[in-house]
């Protein structure tokens, strides 16, 4: 059976530590901007913890979300690519193909969570910061967009190993950077069409919510709310 | 061999021999093209870690591939095909972090592969200070050394060798010890800006265990923190988010409580259900009103708290200073929610208290932890499930009691000629994370030779005279002895992932190298050649083998549990926290905090730590100080505003930021940036606020008391466009849909 790979957040286990965020950069060569880039708002974080602020001192609460590409199954940004370079796997992945970018930006603008990043440059890393480079991640080039990819490239690897071993995926035999870093277990990654999957059983599970439904995307992603106590 | 590597191997070597015929001899060459046997080209090896970064010693899992490296061997420059660490995780075995790892541990690698490593031994050639080096053969630099403790020994001065490292406890610190000791030198001195040693002194006294707690959270229903960010930066962050995760969702229809004392939300209040903003210094207070509900109500048997009670001046008649409106008074914590969270405590078993971070920093800190342990005891919290326990340890080798950094800097200043005439340093920048008051800078420069084991130039490093430059984490022997967060004692150690990029040498070879050159031999002499073979032999065969399996070893240890002492002491009176600075001139508290990238600074050099956006104001690359909004109306600063933070002992420049978190009375700033020289990432940048602590002091254990500073804030000008924020996030809290 094909896979349908989905995400549950758990906002009640995650404490905003950002662990998936360097994890994130560490797995798939996401350049450093810099600071003057940075300022000019061209950070490149594929995975971001948001935080809201609610009320004053000191009644002040702070809630936290990582927010990443939700996967859409409807992504407003795959119809308005000219090229088709912004597009959706079999798999329900919404995918990017760098070769065929031609860096419209159309798709960024029709993103509604903030997510894809442009090359307004071609990434450098200072010698011999290279040498860490991820040999399974291609490096993005000026005037590519670029996004959250579901560590694309470890869901080949394992669907490779485990066709070659002829057996099943085992489910949470599959992580990405970020689920596999997080301390607090926030970042749940599976395959939605197996029903007894611990992302399909979390997903049935009373506090899921998806971000900004309302707008008819069909996130892949779901997130637990934070539980308020008794 | 394919097709493809044969035809890339002999065009590389056709050139390279015509560039070799008019070098050196060609076995010299031939070096670059004989890959490592167990490389597999595009095949991942998993090799076992350890991770540096701070005492919690965990256990890291390293991805290694095959990779071609420009370098330079046997003195020449070529292309080396070698494994190379790709990523790390945590590992999925290791009792600590049990296969995850915090945004620092993910970003570690970047120290193996920072463009500013220091690559070969370094000799001073300018003027102290100057950062002006020459390189210098290690035969050479090792011989210099060696001939500086030869002139110390042969004048009978062998006490003018000092030694300062960062803490926790290790074979490496252990070697460092013996070689001091071995050579007639006092013990070495640990450092750490954020030093939980009034806490181990507390539960010394309280329980019998000069340690930090080790905090079982997933099976706890109520937890209360007195300013402890356990998710963050103390004690063993990984563990413990691991279980507070099991704590909130790990079990079907318990939801276990968690409420948070503290008067800046950290990131750990930030997960809080309740969070509490208190006065400074007054958190024990708290503790002790807390206590007196439960005991007035009758709602756990007072004799609970057995000897932790004993030390609290007023226990054995039921706390009756501790009204609730009496600490109200104190605390500014109202007497109605003394009384419900009081109420609260008991009910829910088990129920737990913890205490870490800025109360400690206070002049009445031990006061302060042996209230919270106090309230723990008469929980019933205390070496019980969901409660505190103390993680058995192995007799440390070395037991010499050491003289703070602090005392020895001030004899260096005091006394002509220096009492200490060769400084090491090995892991520690005490230049940047000391009060100006203490003038650490000045008395390093007092020392007449100084030696830096640091791989990078920083604010101490750049003050030495030989500069020794360790391998990375990454390509040597490395352990760790966890303090805390697991229930069994283990090591954490593990060979070279791979090996080394530079002219580098492990700090704890070249001390053994050292030893071994010395005109007058150690009596023992050390029994190791390396210090793999001294890991070994405190191994043992077994052990050895398991560790060098998966990364981690179980040792064996008298009891399942840490060993109790039974040494009595008097009660400790309650005691008021003394701020340095006139309230009519410096009205505002100053709250330093361990940044969640770069703890005290030490990780300031890495350049996805730096990017990596604050999870309380999302800035990048900066410096800031939070400040409450209404003060900042009050005052005229507007957020980005450029301010000067003035205590009685110094001044910064910095960022306004402005934070709902944060009482109106108090500023806090994170510690980590304002290098002087750190690498072109982190040097000049923003400012820290530990220069301008008073030098207070917590006064049984003589640790600096870095949250008793008060400060005054002035406007300088508009942003100067230093603040950073990141810009991608929606902008409001979206309202989601059911799933």
């Amino acid at each position: 059976m094909a896979h349908r790979w989905g995400m549950v957040v758990d906002l009640d286990r995650c404490t905003g530590c950002e662990a998936c965020v360097v994890a994130c950069h560490a797995e798939n060569n996401i350049p450093t901007a810099g600071e003057a880039e940075a300022a000019r708002g061209r950070a490149m974080h594929w995975l971001r913890v948001e935080r809201y602020w609610e009320g004053e001192f000191p009644d002040a609460r702070l809630k936290f979300r990582p927010v990443l590409c939700q996967q859409c199954d409807a992504a407003p940004c795959e119809p308005v690519c000219p090229t088709y370079a912004s597009h959706h796997t079999e798999e329900g992945l919404n995918a990017q193909v760098y070769n065929r970018c031609i860096g419209t930006r159309y798709c960024a603008n029709a993103c509604s969570y903030n997510v894809r990043f442009f090359n307004f440059f071609n990434p450098t890393w200072d010698k011999p910061l290279h040498l860490q480079l991820n040999p399974d991640v291609s490096v993005r080039e000026v005037g590519v967009m670029e996004k959250c990819t579901f560590c694309v490239q470890r869901i080949k690897a394992t669907e490779q190993l485990v066709k070659a071993e002829t057996r099943e995926m085992k489910d949470g035999e599959l992580k990405p950077a970020c689920a596999q870093s997080c301390p607090a277990t926030a970042i749940v990654f599976g395959d939605r069409n197996d029903p007894e999957s611990q992302v399909s059983r979390m997903w049935r599970a009373g506090r899921a919510e998806r971000l900004l439904e309302e707008l008819g995307t069909q996130p892949n992603i779901v997130y637990l709310k934070r539980q308020a106590q008794a | 061999m394919d097709r493809r590597s044969f035809i890339k191997l002999t065009a590389v070597t056709g050139t390279t021999a015509t560039l070799a015929s008019c070098s050196s001899a060609p076995e010299n060459q031939l070096i670059r093209f004989v890959p490592d046997e167990d490389l597999t080209p595009g095949i991942a090896e998993m090799k076992p870690g350890v991770c540096p970064l701070c005492d919690a010693g965990c256990g890291t899992t390293v991805r290694v591939m095959q990779g071609d490296v420009e370098t330079a061997r046997n003195g020449q420059a070529g292309v080396v095909t070698m494994s190379l660490a790709k990523k790390l995780e945590g590992n999925a075995t290791h009792p600590v972090n049990q296969g995850t790892l915090c945004p620092r541990g993910q970003a570690a690698i970047q120290i193996t592969y920072h463009p500013d490593r220091i690559t070969q031994p370094l000799k001073r050639r300018g003027a102290r200070g100057s950062g002006d080096f020459q390189p210098i053969t290690w035969d050479a630099a090792i011989a210099e050394l060696a001939g500086h403790l030869d002139a110390l020994s042969a004048s009978g001065a062998q006490a003018a060798l000092a030694a300062w490292t960062r803490p926790g406890a290790s074979a490496r610190q252990d070697l460092t010890a013996v070689f001091l000791e071995r050579f007639g030198a006092p013990a070495p001195t640990s450092y750490e800006v954020f030093s939980d040693d009034v806490l181990r002194r507390a539960n010394l006294m309280s329980f019998g265990h000069e340690q930090v707690p080790t905090l079982d959270l997933s099976a706890s229903r109520y937890l209360i923190s007195f300013g402890a960010d356990f998710l963050g930066t103390w004690n063993s962050p990984v563990a413990q988010a691991a279980a507070y995760g099991r704590m909130r969702q790990g079990h079907a229809g318990v939801r276990g409580a968690f409420v948070q004392v503290e008067s800046r939300m950290s990131l750990t209040g930030a997960s809080a259900d309740e969070w509490v903003a208190i006065r400074p210094g007054t958190e024990g207070v708290l503790a002790l009103g807390l206590a007196h509900v439960i005991l007035s109500n009758k709602l756990r048997p007072a004799d609970g708290a057995a000897r932790a009670g004993a030390l609290i001046d007023g226990w054995s008649g039921g706390l009756a200073a501790y009204t609730p409106e009496a600490v109200e008074k104190q605390t500014g914590v109202s007497a109605a929610r003394i009384n419900r969270l009081g109420r609260e405590l008991a009910e829910q078993r088990p129920a737990l208290a913890i205490i870490g971070g800025a109360p400690l920093a206070q002049t009445n800190g031990l006061f302060q932890a042996l209230a919270v342990n106090t309230l723990n005891a008469l929980l019933g919290s205390v070496e019980a499930p969901g409660g505190v326990a103390f993680m058995p340890q192995t007799t440390a080798t070395n037991a010499r009691p050491a003289r703070p950094l602090r005392t020895v800097a001030a004899d260096i200043l005091a006394a002509n000629p220096s009492p200490v005439q060769v400084l090491l340093v090995d892991g520690v920048n005490p230049v940047f994370t000391t009060p100006a008051g203490w003038r650490v800078k000045d008395a390093v420069l007092k020392v007449p030779y100084v030696v830096s084991f640091g791989s990078f130039i920083d604010d101490t490093s750049v003050l030495a005279d030989l500069i020794l430059p360790d391998h990375s984490f990454l390509e040597a022997w490395t352990d760790a002895r966890p303090e805390s967060g697991a229930g069994i004692a283990l090591t954490t150690v593990a060979g070279p992932a791979m090996k080394p990029l530079h002219q580098t040498r492990s700090t704890p070879d070249v001390l053994l190298d050292v030893a071994r050159k010395l005109k007058k031999p150690f009596k023992p002499e050390l029994p190791w050649q390396t210090f793999d073979q001294m890991l070994q032999a405190a191994l043992g065969d077994d052990n050895w083998a398991t560790a060098t399996k998966q990364g981690w070893v179980a040792l064996k240890t008298e009891t399942k549990k840490s060993e109790v002492r039974t040494q009595k002491y008097d009660a400790v009176k309650a005691a008021d926290a003394q701020f340095d600075g006139d309230p009519a001139q410096y009205p505002f508290y100053f709250l330093p905090y361990a940044s969640q990238a770069f703890l005290d600074g030490s990780l300031a050099h890495l350049p996805w730590l730096q990017e990596m956006p604050d999870p309380i104001t999302t800035a990048m690359w900066s410096s800031w100080v939070e400040i409450n909004p209404q003060t900042a109306a009050r005052l005229g600063i507007a957020d980005g505003d450029v301010v000067d933070i003035a205590s009685g002992h110094g001044t910064v420049r910095t960022a306004a930021l402005l934070s709902p978190g944060i009482a109106p009375d108090t500023l806090a700033m994170p510690a980590g940036q304002g290098h002087e020289t750190f690498t072109r990432y982190a040097s000049g940048r923003g400012a820290n606020p530990v220069k301008v602590l008073a030098p207070s002091l917590e006064p049984t254990t003589g640790t600096l008391a870095w949250a008793a500073t008060r400060v005054k804030i002035s406007r300088v000008g508009g942003p100067d466009g230093h603040l950073v924020l990141f810009a991608g996030s929606l902008r409001d809290e979206p309202v989601a849909g059911r799933g």
